[in-house]
């Protein structure tokens, strides 16, 4: 089978999907959720009041038409205003994706880097005493909560040392950046050891594979072996890995935007939880939703470049 | 006889453990000629395989390691050679081949370029056109069909017969001296069995590499082996050339191998008799009885078996060539016959 029509055949069911996506939706913001006219309205509203807002959020209607407007959202991204700031979410959205994007994307390959060259590294020196260091580094700075790594490098190396700003943030270029290093490095330092981890054991895995003999049974030199053989094979959960990233990347990171007063994504989408801003909570889920679904489809399609075994299926 | 390519001389292999140290090979000795076949035979963990890694300088160290004895390969060591030199050996002048041909190869690279590997490792002065040829050659030669278009396939396209025919076709592209089969067929259906085998036997003759046949099953090496060690607990117990051994075994163990084959009576189709076990289990390498390590399943044993005398050294039996490992060995015992 070509590849297009495979990638067509991948995108078509994509609707299915995210018509699912949007009923969980559906079920959790017009269904389960309180009525809104008790948080936009409070205690002493008229019964009249609560008609016309109900009228204005389309919630008189029956479910079937509160459900194509969730679906109308997914296709358009048309996600309204938020109650709180009354801005549009749209723009809301586009004015945080640049701060989000500046820590996540940096973050993003410098952390998977690291993670997978230390990973090639131990793999291959696998038992011996470095492997056995890095195992023990890497325990112990998972061990410790996020919010420490948080903490100490705030009080440390922003407020001590003054090496970078505590918090904050300058939007542009090259403004952006003293803010921007500090929480780039404090979750790098917080992620290596988890993703050097799962990388080590995914090389692992390879390594002792039948195959693995073979090779060597022909004479290959263990570089060749670690490098041609192994991570090829390995490319398959490593690319998972990878791009399931990366939707993660444009949400932005929760805690730390919060915690840097960084005007990202991460940052709005917590502030919106704080204040029951329901629209805005909605455009982030439905927007993680199709990240997820687009990268779902991106990660299927390098998986037939990579394995053959795919191509056929 | 014919020339020795490849003398294995008290070997014994180590592996470290939790438990302690176990010998999985322990001083065992044979010789591969040129052209002919030694098959060795015994149960899981009699420690054929790990004597044929050790040939092949793969014992994972650690935890193994040959302790002692020599591998001469045409007079030269090779336990304790440089790695290097060693890797100039593995593929070129010895090849061996797996019972998992299912998962041998790797799945992400074509089989042509699979073959095409080694041939560059050993033969780095082919061009690349040369050695492209030289694969579809090899996949001709192990009987694969139209070999042109199979080269560009990978090897989940391949039934596990012709998965085995394109790991022969690897190992034989350098025209090895010995090739080492580690259960090459019993992940194979039987009636491929016998054409991998005939496969062997075939290009055998036409390169003159001399073969080890590790195997489990005794019907295996009647049909392809000249002669014949029997591994017990790490050890050869009974070696011969395989006549002798399948006419006049002289190890109970041998016996009893022989015993768990089922056979039929050629003229009635019925079976001659009942089929047999060895009673018992093979003792722990962590917990070797003293003495002889068969004792306790053997037919025959004594009280000299349990320790009095030491552990049974290999000695000569009546006919030439003809060594087994055992105080009390059978007499009157017509064998199967060949």
């Amino acid at each position: 089978m070509n590849l297009y029509s495979y990638i067509l055949r991948r995108l078509l069911y994509v609707i299915p999907v995210l018509l699912g996506v949007c009923f969980l939706i559906f079920i959790i913001f017009n269904v389960v959720a309180p009525d809104p006219a008790y948080l936009l309205l409070g205690r002493h509203a008229t019964i009249e009041q609560i008609a016309t807002l109900h009228r204005e959020l389309g919630i008189d209607r029956p479910f079937w038409e509160q459900y194509l407007a969730v679906v109308k959202t997914a296709f358009t991204f048309d996600f309204g205003y938020s109650w709180s700031s009354k801005q549009q979410i749209w723009e809301m959205i586009k004015a945080g994706a640049g701060p989000s994007l500046s820590i996540t994307v940096p973050l993003f390959v410098i952390t998977n880097t690291i993670a997978i060259s230390i990973a090639l590294l131990v793999s291959f020196y696998r038992g011996k005493f470095i492997d056995k260091a890095v195992l023990l580094i890497s325990i112990a700075m998972m061990s410790i909560s996020s919010l420490a790594y948080i903490l100490f490098g705030q009080y440390f190396f922003a407020y001590k040392l003054g090496l970078f700003e505590i918090s904050g943030y300058e939007p542009g270029f090259p403004h952006f950046i003293p803010y921007v290093i500090l929480p780039i490095i404090l979750y790098v330092a917080i992620s290596w050891g988890p993703d050097t981890r799962f990388y080590r054991s995914v090389i692992l895995d390879e390594v002792y594979q039948d195959y693995v003999r073979t090779a060597r049974a022909k004479g290959v030199g263990e570089l060749s072996i670690m490098f041609k053989h192994v991570l090829k094979n390995a490319m398959i959960p490593i690319l998972t890995y990878v791009i399931i990233q990366i939707p993660f990347l444009i949400l932005g990171l929760l805690l730390a935007e919060a915690f840097f007063s960084i005007p990202g994504l991460g940052g709005i989408t917590i502030k919106a939880i704080n204040t029951s801003d329901f629209p805005v909570i909605k455009a982030m889920t439905i927007l993680s939703a199709v990240g997820f679904i687009i990268f779902g489809v991106i990660t299927d399609v390098l998986y037939t470049v990579v394995d053959p075994r795919m191509r056929l299926k | 006889m014919s020339e020795k390519i490849l003398e294995v001389k008290d070997l014994v292999v180590e592996f470290k453990t939790d438990r302690g140290t176990i010998k999985a090979v322990n001083g065992v000795n044979f010789d591969v000629f040129k052209g002919k076949t030694v098959g060795i035979v015994g149960e899981s963990g009699s420690g054929k395989s790990v004597s044929a890694l050790a040939i092949m300088g793969l014992i994972p160290n650690p935890p193994g390691r040959v302790a002692s004895g020599q591998i001469l390969f045409n007079g030269r060591s090779l336990v304790n050679m440089e790695a290097s030199e060693m890797r100039k050996i593995r593929g070129n002048k010895i090849a061996m081949i797996f019972q998992e041909p299912m998962t041998s190869l790797n799945p992400v690279f074509t089989i042509g370029n699979q073959i095409e590997e080694v041939i560059e490792l050993h033969q780095p002065q082919l061009s690349r056109k040369e050695r492209e040829a030289k694969a579809v050659d090899m996949l001709r030669l192990v009987g694969i069909p139209s070999p042109e278009k199979r080269v560009k396939e990978y090897p989940h396209q391949l039934s596990g017969g012709m998965r085995q025919r394109v790991m022969i076709a690897i190992a034989l592209s350098c025209e090895p001296d010995v090739l080492i089969a580690d259960e090459p067929t019993t992940a194979l259906d039987v009636t491929i069995q016998a054409q991998i085998l005939e496969l062997m036997k075939k290009l055998q003759k036409e390169l003159g590499m001399g073969i080890i046949l590790i195997t489990h099953d005794l019907g295996v090496v009647a049909e392809t082996c000249d002669t014949v060690a029997v591994m017990y607990c790490g050890q050869i117990v009974e070696t011969a050339d395989v006549k002798t051994l399948f006419n006049h075994p002289r190890h109970p163990y041998t016996k009893g191998l022989m015993d768990s084959i089922p056979s039929f009576d050629s003229t009635t189709g019925h079976k001659k008799d009942r089929l047999k076990t060895i009673e018992g289990m093979v003792p722990s390498l962590f917990d070797l009885p003293a003495g002889c390590n068969f004792q306790d399943r053997c037919v025959n044993v004594t009280e000299q078996c349990r320790g009095s005398l030491g552990e049974p050294m290999l000695r000569e039996m009546e006919l030439p060539q003809h060594r087994a490992a055992c105080f009390n060995p059978l007499k009157e015992f017509e064998g199967k016959g060949l």
